[in-house]
């Protein structure tokens, strides 16, 4: 099949190097200490974050430094075809942890000894990378809840088809089952939290993909950035600082 | 006070670890000595005090959410009592201070910790029945599961509590509350309110 025509287009008529539409937003759970929504393209994903609180169980305790429990599931309705049996399968808790893993890195868990964050991510439409919507969508909800963080962890995913390298892979490119490569990075602190890939790749060629994704996690962190800046704007404006 | 504010967001940098220390919202990182912003708010500069001796300003990011009120010790806390027992009382915190707290911390009130005179002579029964809302103390972090808290003062122990009868009882002496329905007096570890 082909993924970039002659003319130089993608499926969905993006540039090989061309990100989706990416929207966010604060503050989705009403109830959660920290929540976002974030949207690349047709990828919809909502995060909630409570604590830092009292760790519920005593035997994961940790005396020196935060416990951090992340959940990640999709919605039965979010595929093309309703999932039936969605909790509790492989691939959720794969992603779970990888998403846990990603964001014990970046938060600042020594600051708080003895108690626990939970971080809850839902997919509510997947249109492929979901596992970066879900890294990105956890950051923003930590930064909502007001949780020190050495940096802010943004992710992307790129891949390679048609021997051109593609940024931000949607369900079509990445159902193509050629290489997708998910890379988390630490924007300012220019360091990667997380490198996933499921395929083989030549050297050189994933030197490029891998580059590639990396700019797109750093023009996520932008908008990312800009989000923050602009919804504590807003309460400011609110409270009438 | 502060020299200039500005809004930041996680990982910007806010000076050289040389230049400045980092407060409340901002790390140093070692491997490079910069001072890094750790949460979403705005920059303030606080000035040193003249008599340190780090003359080096304070760099804060001071964020826009607030958590709950944690108990400390030596703060005074508003409990309920859920479970007596003979040597100690189990209660849950509501209130730290003037501030109600947004999850559960549970308590205990020993009983050497009930009164501040005969505390080897203590009932805990005639002191606190479940259900009171008892004034106290934190004495300590205490262990993994509850604040130790403390009564051991006049204005410290029952502030309101129920008569077996169902009425908001009224306090007779330090030690007695009477029920206003029944006349029926009930044993209480009495806090004395205000005065």
């Amino acid at each position: 099949m082909e993924y970039v025509s002659p003319e130089g287009l993608r499926l969905d008529g993006r540039r090989p190097m061309e990100m989706r539409q990416l929207r966010a937003e604060l503050g989705a759970v009403s109830r959660a200490d920290g929540s976002a929504v974030f949207e690349m393209g047709n990828t919809k994903v909502i995060a909630a974050v409570y604590g830092p609180r009292e760790v519920q169980n005593r035997s994961q305790q940790i005396n020196d430094k935060a416990l951090i429990r992340c959940e990640y599931t999709m919605a039965n309705f979010s595929t093309g075809d309703r999932m039936r049996k969605p909790k509790g399968d492989r691939r959720s808790t794969e992603i779970s942890l990888v998403i846990r893993q990603t964001m014990e890195a970046c938060i600042m868990t020594h600051l708080m000894p003895r108690s626990q964050i939970d971080i809850f991510v839902q997919v509510l439409q997947a249109d492929g990378g979901t596992r970066s919507a879900c890294i990105n969508a956890a950051t923003l909800a930590l930064a909502d809840a007001g949780i020190p963080m050495c940096d802010l962890v943004t992710s992307c995913s790129a891949g390679y088809l048609n021997s051109t390298p593609l940024l931000d892979l949607n369900y079509v490119e990445d159902s193509a089952r050629g290489p997708d490569v998910t890379v988390g990075i630490l924007p300012k602190l220019d360091k990667v939290t997380l490198l996933q890939m499921d395929a083989k790749l030549p050297m050189d060629i994933f030197e490029n993909v891998m580059q590639l994704a990396t700019e797109g996690c750093k023009a996520v962190a932008n908008y990312i950035r800009e989000v923050l800046l602009e919804n504590t704007k807003q309460l400011e404006n609110r409270r009438g600082v | 006070m502060k020299e200039e504010e500005e809004m930041v967001t996680p990982g910007e940098v806010l000076g050289k670890g040389t230049e400045v220390k980092a407060g409340k919202g901002a790390y140093l990182s070692p491997h490079n000595n910069t001072v890094y912003a750790a949460l979403t708010g705005r920059r303030s500069v606080a000035p040193p005090s003249p008599e340190s001796p780090d003359q080096r300003p304070t760099v804060e990011v001071i964020g826009h959410k607030a958590h709950g009120p944690v108990p400390e010790p030596g703060c005074v806390v508003i409990a309920r009592v859920t479970k007596v027992m003979a040597r100690m009382a189990s209660a849950d915190i509501m209130c730290v201070g003037s501030k109600s707290v947004r999850e559960k911390f549970s308590g205990v009130i020993r009983q050497q910790d009930v009164r501040a005179t005969e505390i080897d002579k203590v009932d805990m029964h005639s002191s606190f029945r479940p259900g009171d809302i008892v004034k106290a103390s934190v004495i300590s972090l205490g262990d993994a599961r509850a604040y130790y808290l403390s009564t051991a003062q006049n204005e410290l122990g029952v502030v309101s509590a129920e008569s077996m009868a169902g009425g908001t009882m009224v306090p007779v002496s330090w030690t007695e509350m009477q029920c206003p329905l029944t006349g029926q007096i009930e044993q209480r570890k009495v806090a004395k309110v205000g005065a």
